[in-house]
C-alpha cells in the first residue's frame, strides 16, 4: 500500500503519494527516455565541468603532501596539515589574507551598490538618446583589457605627466608617487574596479528593473507617489531578490580579488597593502616552485569562499525569502 | 460623488488617432461599463480619465473641474488594474495602506480605514499575508480594497476580472455590484466581456475603432441595438444577421431572405421601401419552436444541438446562412431532433441598413 505525504501550500493541503525506490527508478528511466534530447544538450556543459572543475580537484591532495614533480602526485609522501601550519605561521600569508579581506570588503561595500545606483539613475533618464549614450559610455571600460586599464592608471597617476598630479599641481600640491605609496593602493585599485565594472554590472539590475510590472508604477501614480517615492517603495523592493542573488554571488567570490589587476599595479613597495592570497599563491607556486604550499593556500581560499557563500545564502533565505538554492 | 464628463475626447499617438472625439456623460453614482473588442480604445479612454494617458484633444471634467492638466493624484480617482498591481513585497494591510501613507494620512485613521474595508471585503484574516500567498479572487479583493480605502470620487476598473476563472468571475461580479450599491461611488468599468457589461452596468457604452457605437441601459442595447456591430456584440450567442430584400404585401412589409419570407408587422416606416437591401437581425432567444398567431415561420435545416441544461442551442442553416436558436429544453432534448422550422414574432425582427449597418426605424 502506497504511503502518503501531506504537502501544504498557500493554505491548501494536497496529498502526495510516497513512491518506492523501484517506482522512483522506473519514473527516472521513463523521464530520461522522454527527455533525452534535453540531457544530450546538457551533456557538453556537464563534461566541461567534470574535466575542468572536478578533475583538477584530484590535484588538491598535494596540499597535504610533500609534493615533488619527479615523484608525481601519487608518489609524493603525505605530510598532513604541515603546509597549512607553514602558511599560518608565515607573515606574508597572514598579510595577504588580511589584505584580501580588507580589499574585498571595501570593494563589496563601495563597489556593490554602485551598479545598483547606476541602474536606478539610468531608469530615471527620460531622454532615450541621452540614456543610450550614457549607458554606452559606462559600459565601455568593461571591454578594455586589464593591461590597458593598468596602463591608463599608471599614466594618470604618474608623478611627472599624470593628469591627477597635473590637476593637483594647479593647487600647489607637490607631485605624489601614488602607485608606490601603500596607503594609496587600495583606493586606486577599488576606484579602478568600480570604473571598469560598475556600468556593465548595472545591466543585470537594469534588466531586473525592466521586469517590474509597469502597472505598479501606474497604480502608485494614481495613489499620488512621486518618482523618488516610486524608486524607494517600488523599484528597489521589487529588484531586491536580484540584488540579494547578486550579493550572494559576490560574497562567494569575495576572496577572488582581481588577481591580474593587482599583479599589474602592485610592486614590492606596496605589498604591505596590495599583496592578496592569489598573488601570494602566484609567487609561491609559479615563481617560487612551491606547488604544494600554493595548493594549500588555494584550498584554504576555496574553503573560505564555500563557507561564505553558504552562510550568505542561508542568511538571505531566512531574512528575505530569496536565495540561490 | 461627482459625475464624469467627456467632451470630444481624442487620443493620438503621433499621427495615429485611436480615440476619435468621444462624448460621454457619466452621472454621479452611476455604474458605466465601457465594452468593446480589443483595440477599440476603451482602456485608453479609462486611462485618460485616470490621468495615465494625456488627452490629445477635448475636455475631461470630473464634477465641475476640468481635469486635462490635473495630475492623476489630484483627480480623486482610484483605479483597479487588470493584473491587480499589488506590491509583491508588501502584505495585504500595507498594500491597502500604500495610497494613504503617500498622502500622509494619520496612522490611526489608516488602521481604522483598513479594518473597515477588510471587513467589507472579507480580508480581515489575510491582512498579514503577501500577495503571493493569496488566491486570484483574494488578490482581486485586495486590489479593490486598496481603491476603496481612499474613499475616492470615482472608481476606475480596467478589466479587473479577466484573470479569474469563470466561476470566480461570476462570484466577483456579484461582489462588485453589491459594493457599488453599498458605496454608491461613480464607477467606470472597462471590459471586453459583454456578460460582465450586461450584469454590472447601469449603462453600457459600446465602443469600436475608437468611436462610441451606442450608449444605453443593458436592456436598451439588447432590445434595440443601434447598428449591426452592437447587435453582434451584445448578447450571447450574438444576434443572427442575414441579408434580405424588403417587399410590400397586402399584409404589410416583408423581408425575403434565401427564399424565406419574414413578416415585419407593425413597421409602418417601411411602407414603400420595397426593393431596399437590409440586414435582418433575430436574437437566438427570440426564436420559438412552435407557431403562434402572427408569427413568421423560418424553415431551417438542423446541423447541431448544443445542450446547456435548461436550454439548448440549435445550430441551423437558413438557406446558406447559419442561424442559431436558443430554446428551452424542459429537461428533454429528444423532440429537438426533428425540428425543421422555427418561429419568430414580427416585432422581434430587427432591420439594419445593408450599407450603413444602422438600425432602421421599427417597432420595439
Amino acid at each position: 500500500m502506497a504511503m502518503v505525504d501531506k504537502e501544504s501550500s498557500a493554505g491548501t493541503e494536497t496529498i502526495v503519494p510516497k513512491l518506492t525506490i523501484a517506482q522512483r527508478l522506473d519514473r527516472i528511466q521513463m523521464h530520461l527516455k522522454q527527455e533525452w534530447q534535453i540531457y544530450a544538450m546538457l551533456a557538453p556543459l556537464v563534461i566541461w565541468f567534470l574535466l575542468f572543475n572536478y578533475r583538477p580537484m584530484y590535484g588538491l591532495q598535494i596540499a597535504f603532501k610533500d609534493y615533488s614533480v619527479f615523484l608525481g602526485i601519487e608518489g609524493s609522501p603525505w605530510i598532513g596539515f604541515e603546509h597549512f601550519e607553514t602558511l599560518f605561521q608565515s607573515d606574508q600569508f597572514v598579510r595577504a589574507f588580511k589584505n584580501t579581506i580588507i580589499i574585498s570588503l571595501l570593494s563589496l561595500f563601495i563597489g556593490f551598490p554602485m551598479p545598483i545606483i547606476l541602474a536606478l539613475m539610468f531608469n530615471e533618464i527620460l531622454s532615450e538618446t541621452y540614456k543610450r549614450t550614457a549607458q554606452t559610455i559606462v559600459y565601455l571600460p568593461h571591454f578594455i583589457s586589464s593591461v590597458i586599464i593598468a596602463g591608463i592608471i599608471i599614466t594618470a597617476f604618474s608623478p611627472s605627466a599624470g593628469i591627477v598630479n597635473t590637476f593637483l599641481g594647479w593647487f600647489g600640491v607637490e607631485p605624489i608617487y601614488f602607485l608606490t605609496k601603500p596607503e594609496w593602493f587600495r583606493p586606486i585599485f577599488i576606484g579602478a574596479g568600480i570604473w571598469q565594472e560598475a556600468g556593465f554590472q548595472s545591466i543585470v539590475f537594469l534588466a531586473a528593473i525592466a521586469g517590474v510590472n509597469p502597472s505598479l508604477y501606474e497604480s502608485a501614480v494614481v495613489d499620488g507617489a512621486n518618482r523618488w517615492q516610486m524608486m524607494w517603495k517600488i523599484t528597489i523592493p521589487c529588484i531586491l531578490p536580484t540584488i540579494i542573488i547578486m550579493l550572494i554571488i559576490r560574497i562567494g567570490n569575495l576572496l577572488e580579488v582581481s588577481f591580474e589587476m593587482i599583479i599589474l599595479l602592485y610592486q614590492p613597495a606596496t605589498y604591505q597593502t596590495a599583496d592578496v592570497i592569489n598573488t601570494f599563491i602566484y609567487r609561491q607556486g609559479l615563481v617560487g616552485g612551491q606547488y604544494d604550499v600554493a595548493a594549500a593556500a588555494g584550498l584554504f581560499n576555496a574553503v573560505m569562499a564555500f563557507v561564505l557563500v553558504m552562510s550568505a545564502n542561508a542568511i538571505a533565505k531566512r531574512v528575505s525569502r530569496t536565495s540561490l538554492w | 460623488m461627482s459625475g464624469v464628463f467627456l467632451e470630444g475626447i481624442v487620443k493620438r499617438y503621433g499621427a495615429v488617432e485611436v480615440v476619435h472625439g468621444i462624448d460621454l456623460e457619466i452621472k454621479p453614482q452611476e455604474f458605466v461599463v465601457l465594452v468593446g473588442p480589443s483595440g477599440c480604445g476603451k482602456s485608453t479612454t479609462l486611462r485618460m480619465i485616470a490621468g495615465l494617458e494625456e488627452i490629445s484633444d477635448g475636455t475631461l471634467r470630473i464634477g465641475d473641474r476640468a481635469m486635462n492638466r490635473v495630475a492623476p493624484k489630484d483627480r480623486d480617482v482610484a483605479m483597479v488594474f487588470q493584473n491587480y498591481a499589488l506590491y509583491p513585497h508588501l502584505n495585504v494591510a500595507d498594500n491597502m495602506a500604500f495610497g494613504l501613507r503617500i498622502r500622509k494620512v494619520p496612522k490611526d485613521e489608516i488602521a481604522k480605514s483598513i479594518d473597515e474595508v477588510a471587513k467589507i471585503l472579507g480580508l480581515t484574516e489575510y491582512l498579514e499575508r503577501r500577495p503571493a500567498d493569496l488566491s486570484g479572487g483574494q488578490r482581486q479583493r485586495v486590489a479593490m480594497g486598496r481603491a476603496i480605502v481612499r474613499h475616492p470620487d470615482v472608481f476606475l476598473f480596467d478589466e479587473p476580472l479577466s484573470n479569474l476563472d469563470a466561476k470566480l468571475r461570476t462570484q466577483m461580479r456579484a461582489e462588485i455590484k453589491r459594493l457599488h450599491k453599498r458605496l454608491g461611488v461613480t464607477s467606470v468599468y472597462v471590459t471586453h466581456d459583454q456578460v460582465e457589461a450586461m450584469t454590472l452596468a447601469d449603462r453600457i457604452v459600446v465602443m469600436a475603432d475608437g468611436n462610441i457605437e451606442q450608449i444605453g441601459t443593458p436592456m436598451e442595447l439588447f432590445n434595440n441595438p443601434a447598428n449591426t456591430f452592437v447587435a453582434g456584440f451584445i448578447g450571447s450567442p450574438p444576434m443572427n444577421q442575414f441579408e434580405a430584400v424588403l417587399e410590400d404585401t397586402d399584409q404589410g412589409p416583408i423581408a425575403r431572405a434565401n427564399g424565406t419570407l419574414i413578416q415585419l408587422q407593425g413597421q409602418e416606416a417601411l411602407r414603400g421601401a420595397a426593393g431596399r437591401n437590409v440586414i435582418v437581425g433575430i436574437r437566438p432567444e427570440h426564436v420559438m419552436l412552435n407557431a403562434e398567431p402572427g408569427t413568421a415561420e423560418i424553415p431551417i435545416s438542423l446541423d447541431l444541438i448544443e445542450t446547456l441544461g435548461s436550454e439548448a442551442l440549435l445550430h441551423t442553416h437558413v438557406g446558406n446562412e447559419t442561424f442559431v436558436a436558443k430554446v428551452e429544453t424542459h429537461g428533454e432534448i429528444g423532440h429537438l431532433n426533428g425540428v425543421n422550422a422555427l418561429h419568430v414574432k414580427p416585432e422581434r425582427v430587427k432591420l439594419f441598413d445593408k450599407d450603413t449597418g444602422r438600425a432602421i426605424g421599427q417597432a420595439a
